[in-house]
C-alpha cells in the first residue's frame, strides 16, 4: 500500500517535472526547439521555415546557447539570443546556420549538463552565457577540442590553464552606465537619480557604478541612490526599490537584470522616467523609457564564427563597447530628451571613444 | 415507567446485531456473530486481542459496514453507513483511545459536529448550559472551559461521556473504558455506569480484565477467532471459566511462587533526574535498588514516568542528575551497547518500534543484539547455519509460532512477536531484567506464557524490573511493589502486604507513609 | 542613522510594506486553512504562479481586470483541488505532492507565457481607490488609505478568516480535523469533504495572491516572477502559530522590514548591501526559532486519514 502511495506522489512530480521540462530541459530536441522559436519570434527574421530545417549539409554553422534567464527577459538574454538571430539572418537562415538554446538555467549543474550535452551532439560553437558557468566550462571544455566554446561576462579564456577553444566576452557596462547617467542628470528636475542593480557584482556592478560616475560629472550636486535588491529575477522587490527612490525624491530611475521589469512598471505609474540597461526596454513603458544602453552582439558573434571556420577555436577575448559599437545607446524617440542633455551624452560617448573620459573616473586631464 | 431517559431521549429498548459478518484482506474478523443488548443492562463483550470485539462494534457505530447480517433496533433494521447515522439512532461510544481534540475546550469537543441553532455560527453558550445541565443528571463533575489537555484521564473519560449523552445516546458502546483508570477511578466509574442503566440506558461493555466483568455486568459474551463462543449470565461465572472460554483452554491465572532467594543487589537507581519528550522533568529523583532472585514490580496510572525510567535504564535516555549502579559498575552515562555488555536485558514497551523490526525476518531479529558476535558471526561474516540453528532453538522453546524463520516479523501475532523478543533477552541469561509492559497487547495464552519464563528468571537468579500499568499482573508476579507517581516514587510495599485500595491510593499520589 | 527615521522615510516604510505584504496575505491565510485542517500544501508557490499568469492573461486578451482575478481564483481552486485529490484521496505524501504541484505550476505557467505572450508586456491594473474621509487624514491617509481592491481585501481577509476559525462549526471542525481526525471521523465529520474544501479554499487565495501580483500591484506578467513568495507564505503559517493574527504579523514584520532593508541602501547608510538584503530572511529564520509556538500545530499535519486507525 505504502509504497503504491510513493510511487503515486512520484508519478505527480514526474508530470510537473515533464511539464516544466520545457522551461529549463536539458538540451534534448535541438531541431524542433529552433523551428519552435523562429515560428515565435518571427519578427527579426525573415526566413519563412518551411518544415525542419534542412538536412545537415556540409557547410551549415551549429550554435548552442545556455543561459540562466530566458529569451524574452528585456535584458541579458535576450540581447544574446537576438544577437545570434541577427546573424544568422544574415549568414541565409537555418539553413546555414542552425541555433539551439536551454534558458532558465539558474541552476549551475543543469547548465554544465546541457553544456556537455551540446558539445557531445557536435555543435560548432556552443555558448556558456553567464559568468557563474566559468568554472564548469573549463573543467567540460578540454574534453571536446573539436569544439569552440564562449562564455561571458568575463575576459579569461582560460589559456593560463592551457585551454585553448573557449573564446571570452564582455561588455563594457560602465561605458553605456556613464552616458545614461550624464543624460539622467541632465534630466532630472529634482535632482535626485535613483538606481536599483540585482546583485553587487560583476556587469550589473560596472553599469550601476558607470552610471553614478556619469551622473556626479554631468551635475556634481545631483543625488545618486543606490539599492540591489540580492536577485535577478525578484520583480517584487525591484517593483518595492523603485517605489522607495521615488519616495526618497527620485524623478530618473535605471536599473539592471530581468527583474527591472517591476521596477518600470513603477516608473510609469508614478510618471518617473527610465533609463535601461542590455536591451531596449522601450516597448515595456513607450512613455516612460527615455533611453537605453543596447548590447550588441552580432560583431563578437560573427567573428567567433569567422575564427571557428577558419580553424581558430578560442583564446580571443572580446568587449563590448562604443567604439565597437557593441555597445549602442537607442533613444526612445516617444519620450522627448532636451536638446542640452543630449548633446551632454552625446560628447561623452565621443569622449569615451576617444579615450579622455574614464567611464568609472570621469574625465583625464 | 417512561419511556424517556433523564436526557429527553427515548430508550433503546433492545438492540440485535444477527449474523454479523466482516471479512478484511486475509481474515475473517467476525463470523456469523450474534449479539443483543437490552435497556437496563450491562451486557459484557470479552474476548483476546484479535477476538473481533471492537471489529463488531465499529460496525454498530457505522465505522464499518458489515458484510453479512443485519443490525436491529427496537426490532426496525437500521444501515449505518457512518458514525452519523448511528448517533442519529441513539449510540454513542467512549473509545479506548479517548477521541477527543486536546487543543479544543471541553465545550468545543462537545459542540463539535453538532447542528448549531445559530446556522452556521457557533452557539457554545447553549452548549454549556445543556453540559452543565447534564453533568448534574448523571454526577459528572467537568469545568466546560477548560482546554482537554488540561484534564486528568479521568477527567477526560467524563467528557467523552458526556459527549455521547449530549448526543442523545441511549446505547453506549465501553470500550476498555477502564484500561487507564486507577481503581478508585474505576470504582467512580462504576457508579456512574450503575447510575445510567437505572435510568434505563443499554451499556455494552468491552474488557478484557475478568474481575471488572464480574463486578459490572448483567450478561456476558465471549468472543474467540471471529465468532461467538457463548452468552451467559454474569452471576454465578467465575473468572477460571470465563478465561477458559476465551482462551479455549484452562488457563493458570494464580502462580505458584516459592519465597524469594535474595542475592546481592544487582541494580541501583541513586536520585536519578531525566527530561521528558516536552523538556521538563518526567523523572524528579527516582531511587529503587533490585536484587537478584527477585522481581521489583513498578505500578502506576500511564504517563507518569514509566516509559522515561525504562529507557533511561536501557542508556537510551540520558539522565540529567543522579547514578545507576548495574553489576557495581556505574553507567549512568553509558551507551546501550554497555548495558548489554554489563549483563543487562531489555524489553521495551514498544516492541514494534523499539524492540524488533517488523520487516526483518524471525531470524534476523532473533540475533540483532549479538549479530556481531559468535556464533551468529565470524570475522565479520556471518554464520547462516548457527543463526538458523540458535533460532530454531528459541523458537521451539520459547513455543513462538512462525511459519517459517525466514517470515517477516510483521506476520506474526503480538504474542509471538513478544516471545520472539522474550526468547532473544533471556537466552543471553541476563544478571537484570528490565521489563517494560511485557504482556501489553498479548493474549492470556501467551501473557501465561510470558508470566511463567518471567518466574522462571527469578528462580534462576536475575534481578528483574518488572513495569507495568496492569496491576493485576504486578500483583500477581512481584515480590515488592513500588509505585510511581508524577515522576517520584510514592512508596514501596511488599507485596504480600499490599493491598488494592492501598496501590490504588498510591497511584493516584497520595504518598505512603511507612515503606 | 539619524537620516533614517525621518517622517517621509517611515511613512514610504509603510506603504511600501503594506503592499509587499499583500501577496503573502493571500497565500499565507489560504494555507492557514489548509493546514489547520492537517493537509501540508507546498505547492502554494505554483498555483500563484499560475494565478498570476491566468489573471494577467485573462484580464489582458478580455479587458477586463475582474474576469481575470475570477479566472485566476479558478485556475488556484483546480490546482486546490488536484492537491486534494492527491492528498486527501489517494493518501500521497503531502511534501512530495506539494513540490510536484510547485513544479507543475511553474512549468505550465511558463509554458503557456512562451505560446501565449512571448515576451513581458505590461497591464493597467487595479486603479488605487482612495477611501473617503479615512484617505483625507493628513499623511497616513495616503499611505493606508490609497491602495488598490486587491490590496484592502488582503487586510479584511485576516479578521474573516479568524472569524470563521474560531468562531463558526465550519472553523471548529477544520481545527478538530487537524487535530485529531479520528475524534472529529466518530462525530459524524466528514473529514476528506472538510479538508477537500480547506485545499481549494487554499487554492484560490493562492491564484488570488499570484494576481494580485499580475493585475494589482506589479501588473506584468514574467516567468517565475514569484520568486519563492510561495514558500515564504508557507514559512509564515508556522510563523503565525496558525493563526490568522499570528501570519498578519509574520507578513508585516517580513514586509517591514524588507522595505527598510531598501531604504538604508537608497540612504546610502554604509551597510553592505548583500547584509541588507538578507535581513529580512534572517529575522524570519531568527523568528521562526524562537517565536513559533509548536503546541499549537495541528497534531494530524501531513499525516493522511484513514478510518479506524489510532
Amino acid at each position: 500500500m505504502k509504497s503504491v502511495l510513493f510511487r503515486l506522489s512520484l508519478l505527480v512530480v514526474l508530470a510537473a517535472v515533464l511539464v516544466s521540462g520545457c522551461a529549463p530541459a536539458a538540451a534534448e530536441p535541438v531541431t524542433v526547439e529552433v523551428t519552435r522559436v523562429v515560428e515565435v519570434e518571427a519578427a527579426p527574421v525573415e526566413v519563412v521555415v518551411t518544415a525542419t530545417p534542412a538536412p545537415v549539409e556540409e557547410e551549415i554553422f551549429r550554435v548552442a546557447i545556455v543561459m540562466p534567464s530566458s529569451i524574452t527577459d528585456m535584458a541579458f538574454s535576450q540581447s544574446m539570443y537576438e544577437g545570434l538571430l541577427k546573424v544568422q539572418a544574415e549568414m541565409g537562415g537555418p539553413e546555414k546556420m542552425e541555433i539551439a538554446y536551454s534558458e532558465g538555467m539558474f541552476k549551475v549543474p543543469d547548465a554544465a549538463a546541457a553544456i556537455r550535452d551540446y558539445a557531445s551532439q557536435g555543435y560548432n560553437l556552443v555558448i556558456a552565457h553567464g559568468s557563474q558557468y566559468g568554472t564548469s566550462l573549463a573543467q567540460i571544455a578540454p574534453d571536446f577540442p573539436e569544439t569552440a566554446f564562449a562564455w561571458g561576462t568575463s575576459l579569461d579564456t582560460f589559456q593560463a590553464q592551457g585551454i585553448t577553444n573557449v573564446f571570452a566576452y564582455q561588455a563594457e557596462a560602465q561605458e553605456g552606465g556613464y552616458v545614461l547617467g550624464t543624460l539622467a542628470a541632465n534630466m532630472s528636475a529634482s535632482g535626485v537619480l535613483g538606481v536599483s542593480g540585482p546583485v553587487e557584482a560583476g556587469d550589473a556592478k560596472l553599469f550601476v557604478d558607470g552610471f553614478k560616475t556619469g551622473a556626479m560629472i554631468a551635475k556634481p550636486e545631483a543625488k545618486v541612490n543606490i539599492s540591489y535588491t540580492g536577485s535577478f529575477s525578484d520583480v517584487s522587490l525591484m517593483a518595492a526599490a523603485a517605489e522607495t527612490h521615488i519616495a526618497a525624491g527620485a524623478d530618473m530611475l535605471t536599473g539592471s537584470s530581468q527583474s527591472v521589469v517591476g521596477a518600470i512598471g513603477v516608473a510609469k505609474e508614478k510618471g518617473a522616467k527610465w533609463f535601461g540597461a542590455q536591451w531596449d526596454q522601450t516597448n515595456l513603458a513607450p512613455d516612460t523609457v527615455a533611453a537605453s544602453m543596447v548590447y550588441d552582439w552580432t560583431g563578437v558573434i560573427k567573428d567567433m564564427i569567422t575564427s571557428v571556420k577558419a580553424g581558430v577555436m578560442g583564446g580571443k577575448a572580446y568587449t563590448l563597447t562604443f567604439k565597437n559599437k557593441g555597445l549602442v545607446i537607442a533613444y526612445n524617440p516617444g519620450v522627448e530628451i532636451p536638446a542640452d542633455a543630449k548633446t551632454a551624452a552625446e560628447a561623452a560617448i565621443q569622449g569615451i571613444m576617444d579615450g579622455t573620459i574614464a567611464p568609472l573616473s570621469g574625465p583625464k586631464q | 415507567m417512561s419511556n424517556l431517559l433523564p436526557t429527553g431521549q427515548p430508550r433503546i429498548e433492545e438492540m440485535q446485531m444477527l449474523g454479523i459478518v466482516k471479512r478484511f484482506p486475509g481474515v475473517l474478523a467476525n463470523d456469523h456473530v450474534d449479539f443483543d443488548v437490552k435497556a437496563g443492562e450491562i451486557h459484557a463483550l470479552l474476548g483476546e486481542n484479535g477476538a473481533g470485539k471492537s471489529t463488531l462494534m465499529r460496525q454498530l457505530y457505522g465505522l464499518y459496514r458489515p458484510d453479512e447480517g443485519k443490525i436491529l433496533i427496537n426490532g426496525v433494521e437500521h444501515v449505518f453507513r457512518s458514525p452519523q447515522d448511528a448517533i442519529n439512532a441513539g449510540i454513542g461510544m467512549i473509545h479506548q483511545h479517548f477521541m477527543l481534540v486536546p487543543s479544543l475546550t471541553v465545550v468545543e469537543n462537545v459542540a463539535l459536529g453538532l447542528k448549531s441553532s445559530r446556522g452556521p455560527l457557533l452557539d457554545l453558550e447553549r452548549v454549556e448550559k445543556r453540559i452543565l445541565t447534564l453533568a448534574e443528571q448523571y454526577r459528572l463533575k467537568i469545568d466546560p472551559h477548560a482546554y482537554v489537555w488540561q484534564l486528568a484521564v479521568g477527567e477526560q473519560q467524563r467528557v467523552e461521556i458526556l459527549k455521547a449523552l449530549y448526543r442523545g445516546a441511549a446505547l453506549l458502546i465501553l470500550d476498555e473504558p477502564t484500561a487507564v483508570l486507577t481503581p478508585q477511578e474505576v470504582d467512580d466509574l462504576f457508579l456512574t455506569f450503575r447510575q445510567m442503566v437505572t435510568d434505563g440506558h443499554a451499556l455494552i461493555f468491552i474488557s478484557h480484565k475478568l474481575h471488572e466483568v464480574l463486578d459490572i455486568s448483567h450478561r456476558v459474551t465471549v468472543l474467540r477467532d471471529g465468532a461467538t463462543v457463548g452468552t451467559r449470565p454474569t452471576a454465578g461465572a467465575t473468572k477460571a471459566e470465563l478465561a477458559q472460554m476465551m482462551v479455549g483452554r484452562p488457563v493458570i491465572l494464580q502462580y505458584d511462587r516459592p519465597a524469594p532467594k535474595l542475592g546481592k543487589s544487582r541494580l541501583k537507581v541513586n536520585d536519578i533526574y531525566v527530561a521528558g519528550d516536552r523538556g521538563s522533568d518526567a523523572l524528579r529523583g527516582v531511587s529503587l535498588e533490585v536484587h537478584a532472585g527477585e522481581i521489583l514490580g513498578l505500578a502506576g496510572v500511564s504517563g507518569n514516568g514509566q516509559r522515561e525510567l525504562a529507557e533511561a535504564l536501557a542508556g537510551l535516555r540520558p539522565i540529567r542528575q543522579g547514578s545507576v549502579v548495574l553489576n557495581g559498575r556505574d553507567v549512568t552515562h553509558d551507551s546501550p551497547l554497555a548495558h548489554i555488555d554489563a549483563g543487562q536485558s531489555y524489553i521495551p514497551e514498544e516492541r514494534m518500534r523499539e524492540g524488533a523490526i517488523k520487516d526483518f525476518s524471525v531470524a534476523d531479529n532473533f540475533i540483532l543484539e549479538d549479530h556481531g558476535k559468535r556464533p551468529y558471526s565470524r570475522a565479520t561474516f556471518f554464520d547462516f547455519k548457527a543463526i538458523a540453528e540458535q533460532t530454531r532453538k528459541a523458537v521451539e522453546a520459547y513455543s513462538v509460532k512462525t511459519p517459517s524463520l525466514d517470515t517477516p516479523l510483521k506476520n506474526l501475532s503480538g504474542g509471538n512477536i513478544q516471545k520472539l523478543i522474550l526468547a532473544r533477552e533471556l537466552s543471553r541469561q541476563p544478571s537484570v531484567l528490565i521489563a517494560a509492559q511485557p504482556t501489553r497487547g498479548v493474549d492470556i495464552g501467551a501473557s501465561e506464557y510470558i508470566h511463567q519464563r518471567l518466574l522462571q528468571q527469578r528462580q534462576a537468579g536475575t534481578a528483574t524490573l518488572l513495569i507495568s500499568e496492569d496491576l493485576d499482573e504486578i500483583l500477581a508476579l512481584s515480590d515488592r511493589i513500588a509505585v510511581i507517581y508524577e515522576g517520584k516514587i510514592v512508596g514501596v510495599v511488599n507485596a504480600n502486604e499490599a493491598s488494592v485500595e492501598q496501590l490504588g491510593l498510591m497511584m493516584a499520589g497520595v504518598a505512603e507513609t511507612h515503606a | 542613522m539619524g537620516d533614517l527615521f525621518t517622517l517621509p522615510v517611515l511613512l514610504g516604510i509603510l506603504y511600501s510594506g503594506i503592499r509587499l505584504a499583500t501577496p503573502y496575505l493571500y497565500a499565507a491565510i489560504g494555507e492557514t486553512f489548509v493546514q489547520n485542517s492537517g493537509i501540508f500544501n507546498l505547492g502554494v508557490e505554483g498555483i500563484m504562479l499560475m494565478g498570476a499568469y491566468v489573471g494577467f492573461f485573462v484580464g489582458m486578451t478580455t479587458g477586463s481586470l475582474w474576469l481575470g482575478l475570477l479566472g485566476a481564483a479558478l485556475v488556484g481552486l483546480l490546482m486546490g483541488l488536484l492537491m486534494a485529490v492527491v492528498s486527501v484521496t489517494f493518501k500521497a505524501e503531502q511534501g512530495i505532492s506539494g513540490i510536484g504541484l510547485h513544479l507543475f505550476g511553474m512549468g505550465l505557467s511558463s509554458l503557456l507565457f512562451k505560446k501565449t505572450l512571448g515576451g513581458v508586456e505590461s497591464i493597467s491594473g487595479f486603479q488605487p481607490i482612495k477611501i473617503p474621509l479615512l484617505g483625507d487624514i493628513p499623511l497616513l491617509g495616503d499611505v493606508l488609505f490609497n491602495h488598490n481592491l486587491l490590496v484592502y481585501v488582503a487586510f479584511l481577509l485576516v479578521p474573516i478568516a479568524a472569524f470563521v476559525l474560531y468562531k463558526t462549526t465550519f472553523g471548529l471542525k477544520v481545527r478538530s480535523v487537524g487535530q485529531n481526525p479520528q475524534a472529529a471521523d466518530s462525530l459524524g465529520i466528514n473529514v476528506a469533504q472538510i479538508r477537500y474544501t480547506t485545499v481549494c479554499i487554499g487554492g484560490t487565495l493562492a491564484g488570488i495572491a499570484g494576481a494580485s501580483l499580475s493585475i494589482a500591484l506589479i501588473n506584468l506578467f514574467q516567468e517565475n516572477m514569484t520568486n519563492g513568495m510561495g514558500f515564504i507564505a508557507v514559512a509564515l503559517v508556522y510563523f503565525g502559530s496558525w493563526r490568522p493574527g499570528g501570519v498578519l504579523v509574520g507578513a508585516l514584520i517580513f514586509s517591514f522590514v524588507n522595505a527598510l532593508q531598501l531604504w538604508i541602501q537608497v540612504k546610502g547608510i554604509n551597510l553592505p548591501s548583500d547584509l541588507a538584503v538578507m535581513m529580512p530572511y534572517v529575522l524570519t529564520i531568527l523568528a521562526l526559532a524562537f517565536a513559533v509556538r509548536r503546541a499549537r500545530q495541528p497534531a494530524a499535519l501531513s499525516k493522511p486519514f484513514e478510518r479506524g486507525e489510532n
